[in-house]
């Protein structure tokens, strides 16, 4: 993070940027009257709460962490389930385009809204935890 | 035991270390965890909106996949340490070689669960679709989406494994 940018400004873009997203999902919902594609932002929402729930202690900023086998457990589980999440949240409309639920354009928009929404809650616990955070990560080579 | 291995390649590429590297299996597992599961409801519901044949999936399709979730959630769950560590000390503790045992079997039934998944996919797609002259594309993506459905969740458990050993083998050389 070389460059500084003020919070506010991130905020802002951020902001833009999910809605952004939301509005691509609900207009590939809205444009073709078919409301599957919104299970895409169901998945996609709670696509970062494992890592948030189970990360907090993450990597070893806190001591006590290598002997601590419940806590790497619960870690182990948190990033799973969000490989499992993320990859859903992608697949879940490429199979409804192809079992001719949804049409091509309406599968396009909800995958690119889907991962626009989950960069921006990626990129926003990012910006707001990383200042702390940094320091430990680049010390041992993440 | 990482700091010997960094400079290993002239070009500026660090081999990984273990801690990211177990990150990194442990997010793949998931990820072809999901690819299997979505895989699976392809077929499934690709039989029941968009099928064009008089073939559809049926219980007897289900039945491969649910033997390899099953199994992957038993191999998952054992406890590893506890396996390695019994063939480590070979069996000098005492106490601790019934639940040896007991995790030789639960994870040989997980794993034969594990196989019987795929190969039961496998069964399915030839004597369900390929002995009954469905071999034209469309229709037989419905079982070849079955048995890459099984064959994703084979190895997601496999990348899970490989994610855990490596924990355990840096935590191995940082406690000593």
């Amino acid at each position: 993070m070389g460059v500084q940018v003020s919070p506010l400004t991130k905020i802002i873009c951020l902001s833009g940027v999910l809605a952004l997203g939301f509005l691509l999902i609900i207009l590939s919902c809205a444009l073709f009257h078919n409301y599957y594609p919104l299970f895409d932002v169901l998945i996609f929402l709670l696509a970062p709460l494992p890592n948030a729930l189970f990360g907090k202690s993450d990597g070893f900023s806190s001591h006590g962490e290598f002997l601590n086998e419940s806590g790497r457990n619960g870690e182990d589980f948190g990033h799973f389930m969000t490989g499992l999440l993320v990859s859903s949240g992608i697949l879940l409309p490429i199979v409804f385009y192809h079992s001719n639920l949804i049409n091509h354009e309406s599968a396009l928009m909800t995958v690119s809204g889907g991962l626009i929404i989950y960069l921006c809650i990626v990129f926003f616990t990012w910006f707001f935890n990383g200042s702390w955070d940094t320091e430990d990560d680049n010390l041992f080579g993440y | 035991m990482d700091t010997s291995h960094e400079r290993l390649f002239r070009l500026p590429f660090k081999l990984p270390t273990s801690v990211s590297a177990k990150k990194v299996c442990v997010y793949v597992a998931g990820a072809l965890y999901g690819a299997g599961l979505w895989s699976f409801l392809d077929c499934v519901l690709y039989s029941k909106h968009a099928n064009g044949s008089d073939l559809h999936i049926s219980f007897i399709d289900w039945v491969p996949m649910l033997c390899s979730v099953l199994g992957m959630a038993i191999v998952s769950s054992i406890e590893k340490n506890r396996l390695l560590q019994d063939a480590l000390s070979s069996g000098t503790f005492t106490g601790s070689q019934s639940t040896a045992w007991q995790a030789r079997v639960v994870l040989f039934l997980g794993f034969s669960l594990l196989a019987s998944g795929i190969s039961g996919s496998l069964v399915v797609l030839i004597v369900k679709f390929l002995l009954k002259d469905y071999t034209s594309y469309p229709t037989l993506g419905m079982g070849i989406n079955n048995v890459l459905a099984n064959l994703a969740i084979l190895l997601s458990c496999t990348m899970l494994w490989i994610g855990q050993n490596v924990e355990d083998e840096y935590n191995y050389s940082l406690t000593l």
